[in-house]
């Protein structure tokens, strides 16, 4: 058998517990009832499997355990977020006593250093809490190292910089199973392949946010990893680039629904600037209630809870558009109030759907 | 496949190794041979970039290019020596514009074309800069003649105080052209690196850098035409160098540089490059 990573020993974990509180309940109902032998079996199976995953993972076996572990996440993230920017300031706080080939080895030891130190921690750490800070600071001292020899040795900037950092970070995410990691990964894809396609029309790269939809080729890649790249043994990887992938398509369609002007379309026969962010403002009604029919069948709740948030999000600006000058308050949330009781029952009406054809099949 | 621990950190440590192999190679390749140009700049040129060292958080050094464009467009208080900000000059006319890459075409559209130009995004080009030549020498021949202007009109009415303003902040202006603002001018723009030096040789008194032109559509006695704004220099901030420092930093430690051109002064040799970047090779302080 495969060694199980953290999050799938976490899983199973879970798993385990579910099926012997539900075992007791169906024992108490009298519906089923393991002989003495089979129950001894069972146990002992689950006890070892437990016993093995607490020893290397450090999972939580109780509820309790779940919470802490909770704010122990919290903890690490803050923690970890707080390390990186020490990491700056503590370099720009000193970096100008020294000379440039120290500079240049402060900086490629640090940045070697913490990778050493991300992996030995790793080897030691069953929880993964200090192994996610240790690899945020390797992280940001790869981003400080590079970005600092650009300022020592006056390099042009360049897009070309957000590719090593990606693969780092994509690295760590991917050896260490942190997810954190991976956003910070899949941040630095979304802006060298935006940068990418902005400068395809000769824009400078720096200017390439100008125009919304250069996201919108890195969203659909995106949304096309984890279909074409099974993460069946990491958890959370696979919602974590769908989240990304609409936050990459509905986000500019979001700007673009305010600010026609920033498009590629303004300025053409045919686009005024009120058609542009009339179109998107309807894109962005249909790509956000694709979103959460593709996640409801798919069984991807990451997918429909960012779909609904969009969702609503496009909804309540455009009833602020409309109502929000001519309607007294009191009947403009009435407005609200009763759209969201309206959503509610079509996404009760959808789960229903989706439950009976679960039923129905095969 | 599974990434073991030391599949890891040998993978992790290539990367790292490999980028800073490719950035350090790339200073090299840069410092390497015969720089494309080689200037001696001074405490006009070269200056504290805005809010470096307010906070006390950095410890590095760095000093900002001081740039200027002659921008006939910005009345007669142009070019106050502070013009990091960039121009719009008469050379970048519709023809460079559309040797550039922009489409200067659409301005034959209408409104709509007009509107197009108009919203278009910078473009990386290349950047002529003259050090003291006849665009700082027409500067400084505007501001004589703005200061002579003034006092003419001071003189012709005496019991006025505003004129009497207006004369003196011109001499101002005209000591500070003098004494005090840039000597660099953006001269020229293009795409063809070897098209520029050939048109320019000088490389004691012309610098090719990497910049950024944005259009523009400029209406001029009744005839609307595209024109460029020259917006930035990719490197607008030059680090100073650890050996150098201490040369430099009582001079930018003394008191805001007067009018009259008194404080301290220093003469820099700017270096730029084969891949067009710049570097500070040595610091003279004269003063």
């Amino acid at each position: 058998m495969e060694t199980p990573i953290r999050s799938e020993a976490q899983r199973r974990a879970d798993e385990i517990a579910i099926f012997q509180a539900e075992l007791a309940r169906l024992e108490a109902e009298g519906v089923l009832r393991l002989d003495p032998a089979q129950q001894q079996a069972v146990r002992e199976h689950h006890a070892a499997l437990l016993a093995g995953f607490a020893g290397r993972f450090d999972i939580d076996r109780d509820a309790q355990a779940r919470q802490l572990s909770l704010g122990m996440r919290v903890a690490s993230f803050l923690g970890a977020l707080a390390l990186a920017a020490s990491v700056f300031f503590l370099f720009y706080q000193f970096w100008g006593h020294f000379d440039e080939t120290a500079q240049v080895a402060i900086l490629l030891g640090a940045a070697l250093g913490s990778m050493a130190l991300t992996v030995w921690i790793q080897t030691r750490d069953a929880s993964g809490y200090f192994t996610k800070l240790a690899a945020l600071v390797a992280f940001a001292c790869f981003v400080l190292n590079l970005s600092m020899l650009g300022q020592i040795f006056n390099i042009t900037p360049t897009d070309r910089a957000l590719l090593p950092w990606a693969a780092l970070a994509f690295l760590l995410a991917y050896a260490c199973d942190l997810r954190l990691l991976l956003a910070a990964g899949i941040c630095c894809v979304i802006a060298f392949v935006a940068a990418r396609v902005g400068t395809w029309s000769g824009v400078y790269w720096l200017h390439t946010g100008e125009r919304p939809e250069n996201f919108f080729p890195v969203a659909a890649l995106l949304f096309a990893v984890p279909a074409l790249v099974a993460h069946r043994r990491l958890s959370g990887f696979a919602p974590i680039y769908r989240i990304f992938g609409l936050l990459c398509l509905l986000l500019p369609m979001l700007v673009l629904g305010h600010w026609g002007w920033g498009s590629y379309l303004a300025g053409y026969e045919g686009f005024e600037t009120r058609t542009i962010e009339g179109g998107y403002e309807l894109a962005g009604f249909v790509a956000s209630a694709l979103a959460i029919w593709v996640g409801a069948r798919r069984q991807w709740s990451d997918t429909v809870n960012t779909g609904i948030t969009f969702f609503v999000i496009f909804l309540y600006t455009k009833f602020f558009d409309w109502w929000w000058d001519v309607m007294p308050k009191y009947l403009f949330f009435l407005v609200l109030g009763l759209a969201a009781i309206l959503i509610l029952l079509v996404l009760k009406r959808l789960r229903r759907l989706g439950r009976n054809a679960g039923e129905g099949a095969p | 496949m599974k990434l073991t621990p030391w599949k890891t950190l040998a993978a992790g440590a290539l990367l790292i190794l490999l980028a800073n192999a490719v950035a350090l190679t790339g200073v090299y390749l840069n410092r390497s041979g015969e720089a494309d140009s080689r200037l001696t700049l001074s405490q006009r040129e070269l200056t504290m970039p805005w809010g470096w060292g307010m906070t006390g958080e950095n410890s590095g050094m760095a000093l900002a290019l001081n740039w200027r464009v002659a921008d006939a467009s910005a009345g007669e208080y142009y070019g106050g020596g502070f013009g990091r900000g960039g121009g719009t000059p008469d050379w970048l006319d519709t023809e460079r514009m559309a040797a550039l890459g922009f489409d200067t075409a659409e301005l034959s559209a209408g409104t709509a074309g007009r509107r197009r130009i108009e919203r278009a995004l910078p473009r990386e080009v290349l950047l002529v800069l003259e050090l003291a030549g006849p665009a700082w020498q027409q500067a400084q021949e505007r501001a004589r003649q703005n200061a002579a202007r003034h006092e003419a009109a001071r003189l012709a009415n005496a019991d006025s105080k505003e004129f009497a303003e207006k004369a003196k902040r011109a001499q101002e202006q005209l000591q500070r052209e003098e004494n005090l603002n840039s000597r660099l001018f953006a001269i020229d723009a293009g795409l063809d690196r070897a098209a520029l030096r050939a048109k320019y040789p000088g490389r004691s008194r012309y610098l090719i850098l990497k910049g950024t032109v944005r259009p523009r559509v400029a209406t001029y006695e009744k005839k609307t035409r595209v024109t460029g704004y020259v917006s930035a220099l990719a490197v607008a901030q030059i680090n100073v160098p650890h050996a150098l420092r201490p040369l430099l930093e009582p001079v930018l430690r003394t008191p805001r540089r007067m009018a009259d051109g008194s404080g301290a002064h220093f003469e820099a040799v700017l270096a730029v490059g084969q891949r067009l970047e710049p570097w500070l090779e040595s610091v003279l302080v004269t003063r």
